[in-house]
């Protein structure tokens, strides 16, 4: 078996994750009461409330607490000298390799969530594939984009 | 360097229009078609002319912007770039460096060829806009085609411009090496003649089954019904395959044109294919920017033994999303490693294939198992005794995914990752490690249960990237494929790699 890569992400970017989970749950809930009002003016299905209340709390659940969570616990980055390794996915894991020489640039982003808890996203790009780093603490994620441009700057090739 | 700016030839003023003209047929035929029936019958007088005027100084207008375009080219070489300068409105100015000129391609198209002259297509390295990068002269001599190949290769190599070393570069230029391939006529007909696809077969086989209907008890449904029925089916089925073989014969015919004399050399390590009838086409591949090489095999042609082999270079234009180049079109499969071994020294074909191992072979169809069921029970209940047919779908299925079990396979040696696979027709890729852009291995949770994982590669092709996936490999297979792509730990056969003759040193004779 291959080790897992070594660094998680940051805690705080679990927080944002449970955040972006009750929004998305909000939308569920919307159209759940969207379904609801529908139902109490034509057909009225008693059935239909229950079915209707029981997909938007187990949605509710799996989208602000499990899938986050399992997302956080999954979610694993290492940066080593010649290549760069992630893992990350709910129900199909994916281990990414990445050669330095391979890396053409990096970039960190932060939206208004990710700014406001001090974190910033890393984008490292090839020159077909990119791969995203989602929630690092924004020192970290600048001294890491910096730290991958000179090993990529290094490791010359011959593409 | 001379500063003297160039023109192109007036008659790109007639290609310029007849390319807008051919971009705009689509929504023009749909104008004329909707205002030439609605109003035609019962509007008077003028009014019906005003279309025509309208289209008239439509036609006008894309006249004059021809020629106003032609008028306002300008090319010249200065300070090594290629600099242009172009514009219908607004004067635009582009300057590309000869050094980041990737590749020159030559269209002779059929308005070219009397007066001698090419169409030179300027292609740069990919980079986000290269659309924007890209160049094209509509029309010049081939004698000035010559000169901006000559103008690139001695800012390339920084040749001084003496007199004895242009007569040089020229011979370089005019150097013509034995091609590599070229299609003969029974190959290129086969190219035409299989290229239609499987249509024609099918609507032709549907029209024997109609015949067939006789045998099919009509007699006992109502007669007039049943001659209706009849001879309503063997006209479709007729009509369908008539429209399908005049498809099939324009498909032919188009095949042949473009594959027509279809030729490849290898000169300064670039491919150069050459191909067309009416259309001459040439285009240039560096040697360097080949990322990777397929090999296709549909059913029909597998079982006459004939392949195509597509590459997929890297950069090109934006027209061409993903560039995957056609560079034998048509080729028994025995003659492959014989052409390819000449333009890649290292090329292999049909190793052993570590096959992917049993108990994965429920994933290649188990998962279309998932959408068929519900569909298949749809089609049951609302066409009840046909609608079982639908089951006949799962058969099909199971057998179509155990024969892609038993097709995939891969296979590595130190720098190349072979994989062969099969959707219906059979795949081989040929990567270099060294092309391979990212490699991730892929784990679901049923894959997971059986200890089996697929491992996806990409490499560039054109501005995008090719994906390439081992399926359901056992996992400790995949890890070893990570492993070996893993460059810390190949270090020492890079180095290896670096003493490997070089390409040039091979092409020689």
């Amino acid at each position: 078996m291959r080790a897992e890569p070594t660094n998680r992400i940051s805690e705080k970017g679990l927080r944002v994750w449970y955040i972006y989970g009750i929004l998305q749950s909000l939308i569920v809930l919307l159209v759940g009461i969207g379904v609801g009002t529908i139902n109490y003016f034509t057909g009225e299905y008693v059935w239909l409330y229950i079915v209707t209340g029981a997909v938007v709390l187990i949605a509710g659940y799996l989208l602000t607490y499990l899938f986050p969570k399992v997302r956080w616990m999954r979610w694993r980055y290492e940066v080593r000298e010649q290549e760069i390794e992630l893992q990350h996915g709910l129900f199909i894991v994916k281990r990414t390799l990445v050669p330095m020489v391979r890396v053409q640039h990096v970039d960190t982003e932060q939206g208004p969530i990710l700014r406001k808890y001090n974190l910033s996203s890393i984008t490292i790009s090839t020159a077909a594939t990119s791969h995203t780093i989602p929630a690092l603490i924004t020192e970290e994620a600048d001294e890491l984009r910096g730290r991958i441009s000179v090993l990529a700057r290094v490791a010359e090739d011959d593409v | 360097m001379s500063k003297e700016k160039y023109k192109l030839h007036p008659i790109s003023a007639l290609i310029n229009f007849i390319k807008v003209l051919k971009d705009m047929i689509v929504p023009l035929v749909f104008v004329v078609a909707v205002n030439g029936f609605g109003s035609g019958g019962d509007s008077e007088g003028w009014s019906s002319y005003i279309t025509y005027i309208i289209y008239g100084v439509i036609l006008l207008f894309l006249l004059v912007s021809g020629i106003i375009k032609w008028k306002r080219f300008r090319y010249w070489f200065e300070e090594e770039e290629l600099r242009i300068e172009y514009g219908l409105f607004v004067k635009k100015k582009r300057y590309i460096p000869f050094e980041r000129i990737q590749s020159l391609n030559y269209t002779e198209g059929i308005l070219h060829r009397p007066f001698g002259l090419v169409k030179v297509k300027v292609e740069t390295a990919g980079g986000g806009q290269t659309k924007e990068a890209d160049a094209e002269l509509t029309a010049i001599t081939k004698d000035a085609a010559e000169q901006i190949k000559k103008e690139m290769l001695q800012a390339k190599n920084k040749l001084p411009v003496d007199s004895d070393e242009t007569i040089q570069v020229e011979e370089i230029v005019e150097r013509q090496t034995k091609p590599v391939f070229h299609i003969s006529q029974k190959e290129l007909f086969i190219l035409a003649s299989t290229s239609g696809g499987i249509g024609v077969f099918f609507s032709g086989l549907a029209v024997f089954i109609s015949q067939f209907s006789e045998i099919i008890p009509y007699e006992t449904i109502y007669d007039e019904f049943q001659v209706f029925i009849k001879f309503g089916v063997l006209l479709i089925a007729l009509a369908v395959f008539l429209v399908l073989l005049v498809a099939w014969i324009v498909s032919v015919v188009i095949t042949f044109i473009n594959y027509y004399d279809f030729t490849i050399r290898v000169e300064d390590n670039e491919i150069i294919i050459t191909r067309g009838l009416l259309e001459k086409k040439k285009i240039t591949i560096p040697l360097s920017r080949i990322q990777g090489i397929r090999i296709a095999e549909n059913p029909l042609r597998q079982l006459t033994g004939y392949a195509t082999v597509i590459v997929d270079s890297a950069g090109g234009s934006l027209s061409e999303k993903d560039e995957k180049i056609r560079l034998l079109p048509l080729i028994k499969k025995k003659e492959i490693n014989k052409i390819l071994l000449q333009i890649f020294p290292e090329f292999q074909l049909d190793p052993n294939y570590i096959n992917v191992p049993k108990r994965s072979r429920k994933f290649f169809y188990r998962l279309d198992f998932v959408w068929m069921i519900p569909v298949a029970c749809v089609v049951i209940y609302f066409f009840y005794p046909y609608g079982l047919l639908s089951l006949l779908l799962f058969p099909i299925s199971f057998g179509i995914g155990v024969w892609q079990h038993k097709t995939m396979g891969y296979y590595i040696d130190q720098q190349h990752l072979i994989v062969q696979y099969r959707i219906i027709s059979k795949t081989t890729v040929w990567l270099e490690k060294r092309r391979i852009q990212s490699m991730t291995e892929r784990t679901t949770y049923f894959q997971k249960r059986v200890g089996v994982s697929s491992i996806i590669t990409t490499i560039k092709s054109g501005i995008g990237g090719a994906v390439t996936t081992v399926s359901h490999l056992d996992k400790e297979d995949a890890e070893i494929l990570l492993s070996w792509y893993e460059p810390a730990r190949t270090k020492n056969t890079q180095i290896e790699k670096e003493q490997l003759p070089n390409f040039e040193t091979i092409n020689l004779n």
